[in-house]
């Protein structure tokens, strides 16, 4: 009996859904790589006001754009203003942007698909109803309306942004509860006696996270991109701050004549993008349930 | 970073590919191997690039720039500029002369003035003509242009309908009698715009009512014109033909036989047409490819100031602008030499008051210069020592990559020099200009475009409550010289002397930061002779002709 019990306490441990993917996500080298850059990224926007080389704002309109040199690793603009810091502080706007308003949609889509897919009937209909009218609403005038009344403010950008990407997720959250809902781990739940929250929180989510994370790692360049939308209308960041999707919009002007201009900020949101698809990859495989417990 | 570099330069090598099989494949299309210029210069023809598609060929309904290059050919106004000087010469009026003080102008037109059917030319048609471009039917864009004549704003608005009230009539064929509300030295030069031409009445009306727009008496069938030029081809998009006029009244001074528009809107495609020698003539110049083609040696590139000034408008009534020294502060703190050399690559010119330089022989005053000390000391006088205090200021700017680029410079100079804060913002079109009509910003950039050749379209923006003050600028002593004294002027130095002393009180008061003057830029082929370079950018075709034998710079070869 004592020998039985304890094989079954270890392999309960060792079955620990996180830790499982942990060590399954370890052994993807490119999702490693992934994850190595964004972290990269993530400490140097940090840590750019002591790790910048020069000022974002100083221009030298004598010197203009120059291409790469010693001086200018990543050459200069037309201002003569140092590209490297110019990518390096648009890495902070744009990474915040990134993933504080994909946070945003991701934890309203998530709530509002599980709770509708989950409950269903007509609570559903309601819900998924006003998500179809949201849908309608070109979203573009949405967030200039909320820019417009609430007037322009970083942080409100973030939630603007977030605000109107959350309905895809919330249909995919929706449409994985549902299938999920009839599955027999989910009755057996029920039979226990677990609250709805409960089950929604412990049996319901981590099942639906494979489409989740995927969709969070498209979501994330949307809205970069979106930004730099905003911001070429007027209604997001302001020169002189600056952001990686501005800076490609402005390069992307003058790529004949300065192409480094659009190449290395090219660069750096592709850089970004490759490790977020290749993180989210190996985070799908690492915790699809399903696929890995053979 | 070498690898980096590399990234770099391949662009341009596609970019090389692309041109040289573009340029194979167009000399290739035209069988021969003979360029336009060169079969142009042997007979004749002028290959003009003419930057876009025109809207349409009505003097009273079009508004644009290609419109007025081609209606200039076909139509001709009662008076026109002459190329070189500006100053009015006969067009279909042979000679004017002024009474009652300048408020009365008597035209005699020319009896052998004749339209392209044979028709002369009459006093009926222009009072008809200008019953329709003044009609509020017509919705003639430009009717303003009339406003000098008595009564003319009053019928346009509705407030009277008889025509025979509006101060133009026939006194018989060939004598018109307009009277003004008051002097208006420039009337003689708004003859020369279209929409004060006159149209043949007897085609409209086979087409349709006076009002009518877009009728079909400008096709190719149907129109008939005035000028030394007559339509014979309009190929949407492709191309326009006019050929020389055998009943144009000064047809044995017009050289040309025939000129072709072409609608060249991309800029980069009509230089390298240019360079192959299709054209004669483009209607602008790539940016990027001025530098290259200013060191070439007989550079076929001409670039001249053009009647146009961008500057920054101030509300006057909202602080910290509201001050006249932080106007001056920042105005002065401006290093304009720099942004035209850097910014604007040498494609304007720097200013320092509204009014261009030479418009029509006035030059404006300069008053001041960049000094960043003194502006500094203007800055600390006014409150703000090194920048400290201030309230922070935003400039507003319609969203276009130029303006953008200017305004960030000039953000820059504002903080590095005065030690301000300056936040940018832009706005789309509409939205900017009811910003700027409603004088709700601090500071707001703006261009003004002169409509005829005279500091007054620019000084009178300026008056109380002028539609285009849009700064709170205020000043009735201003008024008085700008509205009273300056028209009433004996003689043009007199006139000249009033609006020195008007702009001084301006730039004074510095309701605006004047930032340059704009300028035109033109390709245009050694062959060519009689285009000259002037403050509107106009040109007469009457006077262009082609020389042959003269090619190309090696460089472009």
């Amino acid at each position: 009996m004592n020998t039985a019990t304890q094989v079954f306490d270890d392999a309960e441990k060792g079955s620990s859904l996180w830790h499982d993917a942990w060590l399954r996500l370890r052994k993807n080298k490119l999702a490693v790589f992934g994850g190595g850059v964004l972290l990269f990224m993530v400490v140097v926007a940090l840590l750019t006001p002591w790790l910048a080389p020069y000022s974002y704002e100083a221009q030298n309109l004598d010197l203009g754009a120059t291409p790469p040199s010693a001086a200018h690793w990543l050459g200069t603009d037309i201002f003569g203003r140092d590209l490297l810091t110019q990518i390096m502080y648009g890495g902070r706007i744009s990474l915040a942007v990134g993933f504080i308003a994909t946070a945003v949609a991701l934890l309203i889509g998530v709530t509002w698909g599980a709770i509708a897919g989950y409950v269903g009937g007509r609570v559903d209909a309601v819900m998924m109803r006003l998500v179809d009218i949201l849908y309608a609403l070109p979203f573009m005038i949405f967030i200039v309306l909320l820019m417009v009344v609430f007037g322009r403010n970083i942080l409100l950008l973030f939630l603007a942004i977030g605000a109107v990407e959350w309905l895809t997720m919330a249909r995919i959250m929706r449409s994985q509860v549902q299938s999920l809902r009839q599955q027999e781990f989910v009755e057996a739940a029920v039979s226990v006696g677990l609250s709805p929250a409960a089950i929604i929180r412990k049996h319901v989510v981590p099942n639906a996270l494979g489409p989740i994370i995927v969709y969070t790692t498209l979501t994330i360049p949307s809205v970069m991109l979106l930004e730099a939308f905003l911001s070429f209308l007027g209604l997001g960041i302001q020169p002189p701050a600056t952001s990686w999707g501005l800076l490609i919009s402005y390069g992307a002007e003058t790529m004949e004549e300065y192409p480094w201009l659009l190449i290395f900020p090219g660069c750096a949101l592709t850089l970004t993008l490759f490790s977020l698809n290749f993180l989210g990859d190996g985070l799908r495989d690492a915790l699809d349930v399903r696929g890995s417990k053979d | 970073m070498a690898s980096a570099a590399l990234l770099a330069i391949t662009p341009h090598r596609i970019g090389a590919y692309v041109t040289f099989w573009l340029l194979l494949l167009l000399l290739a299309g035209c069988g021969g191997g003979e360029s336009n210029v060169v079969t142009g210069n042997r007979d004749g023809v002028l290959h003009y690039g003419n930057g876009a598609e025109p809207q349409g060929l009505d003097p009273h309904v079009v508004t644009g720039v290609p419109e007025n290059h081609i209606i200039r050919a076909l139509f001709e106004g009662l008076a026109v500029k002459n190329p070189i000087t500006l100053e009015p010469e006969p067009g279909v009026a042979e000679r004017w002369e002024f009474s009652d003080e300048g408020r009365v102008i008597t035209f005699h037109l020319n009896p052998d003035a004749k339209w392209s059917n044979g028709d002369q030319v009459t006093a009926g048609d222009y009072v008809w003509s200008w019953n329709r471009a003044l009609h509020p039917m017509t919705g003639n864009e430009y009717s303003y242009m009339l406003f000098p004549v008595v009564n003319a704003e009053a019928y346009l608005k509705g407030q009277i309908t008889d025509f025979s009230e509006v101060g133009v009539k026939a006194l018989d064929d060939t004598t018109l009698e307009v009277t003004l509300n008051a002097p208006t030295p420039y009337f003689i030069q708004l003859m020369d715009h279209y929409s004060t031409f006159a149209v043949h009445p007897e085609t409209l009306l086979q087409f349709g009512e006076m009002t009518d727009r877009y009728t079909p008496w400008t096709r190719v069938a149907n129109i008939v014109s005035n000028g030394a030029f007559k339509l014979t081809e309009w190929s949407l998009n492709r191309r326009i033909i006019v050929e020389k006029s055998d009943l144009y009244w000064d047809r044995d001074n017009v050289s040309l036989n025939k000129v072709v528009f072409y609608p060249t809107e991309n800029v980069v495609s009509e230089e390298r047409m240019f360079r192959a020698e299709q054209l004669h003539y483009t209607q602008v110049a790539p940016l990027d490819k001025i530098p290259a083609y200013r060191e070439m040696p007989d550079s076929p590139y001409v670039q001249a100031p053009y009647l146009g000034t961008y500057y920054y408008l101030i509300n006057t009534q909202r602080p910290p602008v509201d001050d006249v020294r932080v106007r001056k502060a920042l105005s002065m703190a401006v290093d304009r030499d720099k942004l035209v050399r850097t910014v604007l690559q040498e494609t304007a010119v720097p200013a320092y008051s509204i009014t261009p330089p030479d418009t029509l022989g006035y030059y404006p005053p300069k008053l001041f210069d960049y000094d960043p000390e003194q502006a500094r000391a203007l800055l600390a006088e006014a409150g703000y020592p090194n920048g400290e205090g201030w309230p922070g200021i935003e400039i507003l700017y319609n969203t276009q990559e130029a303006h953008r680029k200017i305004a960030v410079a000039i953000q820059q100079m504002w903080k590095s020099e005065l030690g301000i804060d300056v936040t940018i913002s832009n706005q789309e079109w509409k939205v900017y200009l009811d910003a700027v009509s409603q004088i709700d910003f601090q500071v707001a950039r703006r261009g003004w475009i002169g409509d005829y050749v005279d500091a007054n379209n620019f000084l009178d923006m300026f008056i109380t409550g002028g539609g285009n003050n849009n700064t709170h600028f205020a000043d009735p002593v201003y008024d008085d010289l700008i509205l009273y004294k300056a028209p009433k002027a004996a003689t043009r130095e007199e006139r000249y002397a009033l609006f020195t002393e008007a702009e001084t009180m301006l730039m004074e008061q510095m309701p605006i930061i004047p930032l340059y003057t704009y300028t035109s830029k033109h390709l245009i082929h050694p062959s060519v002779e009689g285009m000259y370079a002037n403050l509107m950018d106009s040109l007469n075709l009457k006077y262009v002709k082609l020389i042959p034998g003269r090619s190309l710079p090696e460089e472009l070869r």
